[in-house]
């Protein structure tokens, strides 16, 4: 995993993204949300930032075993 | 039956060049994996063998298995650069490691096993006065609590370490250092095979290729672990699974304050001795560099974690160009070596960047992990201290502030202050 295509600028250099958190499980209360972390191995949603390119924030799914990524998307779930 | 282990001395030594062939044998027993035991280790890697270790000779709990799903000391103990310390700023931390630290010490003798411990010292540089200060703090924490720490200044620094050259040019000029002097380097794979050595000859089986899959629980108890060679009953099991934490904890249906992290780390071709201390820099914009010299010859090194979740243990390129970046910086004479190898390790980053020793789920199942990219250091006082929370039942006064309970109540250990982020600690 060295590249990720960003939605707006296309595939850039990973060096360019910043990963941000996680996306916490829904619905939970407030601590649930900030620690605790269910690890599927094999499917994790986050939120990356493009802070070297357009800024933008997104969603990615990834494959946490593999490196695969299997989806990056705008935070309103635009490809 | 276990093999025979003689005792290691200049006399064995002796006795294996004059005997015939035949004299060494392995260094812990194979032994086939019984129904039912005392306490069930999983993963032998640094932390498992040394619970299993101290659970045999501190409480007489020798009916122990280690199960290990890959083969011993594959994991994290092999992977990381050997550096341990005691250099933290909160309590809580630097009293764990220190007792830790004095284990080391010692522990050659202790295990009769040489783990070459090396007190070459550990330096952390401060490139800025602000950091300078925040050095002093930190040694001045140390020094409340009998820890040794001497903050050096450009020209001490100069006389301890000539060849850092803190004198010379830089984009960022070195302002200091903190020194712990008894802080160094372990031979990281002696500590696994002494460990195992030392367990195996105390009674403790150890079986590899023997993966565990699930816990079998009635009530609030668990009875003993499904693995890939079948049901093993268990009166209590310790998860010492390190990188693999996340998914023990999804086995187990308990959400943790983990995410699993990749740090990598890379070793030069040998060459002559040419750097003799451990050295820690961050740069400002461009991360981290850690450096040491093995005994053989090679640099190695490695830097921040690579910054977001992964299992695959592949680093990313642009981490390792940071850290060749730094140190040429550090060192510019080395900027011509080859790398001869890169490798990286999982870490079950925490989200306050302190370890978890401390019951889960069931009140006969234990977790020692949590180890962030420091479990190498930690490996002695937690074993020592993990068996005596497994055998006694209650939790030792040094591993308080590891229970898991901290996130609940918000008496989190924040070593660095980065907030409930594990890439960020």
């Amino acid at each position: 995993m060295n590249t990720l295509r960003c939605p707006f600028c296309g595939v850039r250099d990973l060096g360019e993204f910043e990963f941000r958190t996680i996306l916490p499980p829904a619905g939970s209360d407030a601590i649930k949300q900030v620690y605790d972390r269910t690890e599927s191995g094999d499917r994790s949603v986050e939120h990356w930032q493009h802070v070297g390119g357009c800024r933008a924030w997104l969603e990615v799914e990834r494959n946490p075993s593999s490196g695969e990524v299997l989806d990056a998307l705008t935070l309103g779930g635009q490809p | 039956m276990a093999h025979p282990k003689p005792h290691y001395s200049a006399w064995s030594l002796l006795r294996a060049r004059l005997a015939p062939s035949g004299y060494w044998q392995p260094l812990w027993g194979t032994r086939a994996l019984r129904e039912a035991y005392d306490v069930v280790v999983v993963g032998a890697g640094g932390h498992g063998l040394a619970t299993a270790y101290h659970l045999a000779r501190d409480h007489g709990i020798t009916r122990t298995a280690v199960l290990e799903k890959n083969l011993l000391g594959l994991g994290n103990v092999g992977r990381n650069t050997t550096v341990v310390r005691s250099n933290y700023l909160l309590p809580a931390n630097h009293h764990f490691y220190e007792d830790s630290l004095r284990r080391w010490r010692r522990l050659s003798r202790d295990l009769n096993y040489n783990v070459m411990y090396s007190p070459r010292g550990v330096l952390d540089l401060a490139l800025s006065d602000g950091e300078m200060a925040t050095l002093a703090r930190r040694g001045n924490a140390m020094r409340l609590s009998g820890i040794d720490a001497e903050l050096l200044d450009r020209a001490a620094l100069a006389r301890f370490a000539p060849e850092i050259d803190p004198y010379r040019e830089r984009r960022f000029p070195i302002v200091g250092a903190l020194l712990q002097p008894r802080g160094g380097t372990v031979r990281h794979d002696a500590v696994a095979w002494g460990y195992a050595r030392a367990a195996s000859a105390l009674g403790v089986d150890i079986v590899e290729h023997c993966e565990v899959t699930g816990v079998r629980a009635q009530g609030i108890a668990a009875v003993g672990v499904e693995t890939s060679r079948g049901f093993v009953r268990a009166e209590r099991i310790v998860f010492a699974t390190a990188g693999s934490t996340g998914l023990v904890g999804r086995m187990l249906g308990v959400p943790l304050p983990i995410e699993t992290h990749q740090l990598q780390a890379l070793v030069t071709e040998p060459v002559k001795p040419l750097l003799n201390t451990v050295v820690v820099s961050v740069f400002p914009g461009h991360g981290e560099t850690y450096i040491c010299q093995s005994d053989r010859g090679g640099l190695v090194m490695g830097g921040h974690l690579d910054g977001f979740p992964s299992l695959t243990r592949i680093g990313r390129w642009d981490r390792m160009e940071d850290v060749v970046a730094g140190a040429v910086d550090l060192l510019p004479g080395i900027g011509s070596l080859k790398v001869l190898r890169q490798w990286a390790g999982t870490n079950d980053m925490t989200m306050d960047g302190s370890p978890i020793i401390d019951r889960i789920r069931y009140e006969n199942v234990f977790l020692n992990a949590g180890w962030c990219y420091g479990g190498f250091k930690a490996i002695p006082a937690s074993g020592a201290a993990c068996a005596s929370l497994v055998a006694t039942g209650t939790t030792p006064d040094l591993i308080e502030g590891f229970r898991l309970s901290r996130f609940q109540s918000g008496r989190v250990l924040d070593e660095r202050g980065a907030g409930p982020f594990p890439a960020l600690q």
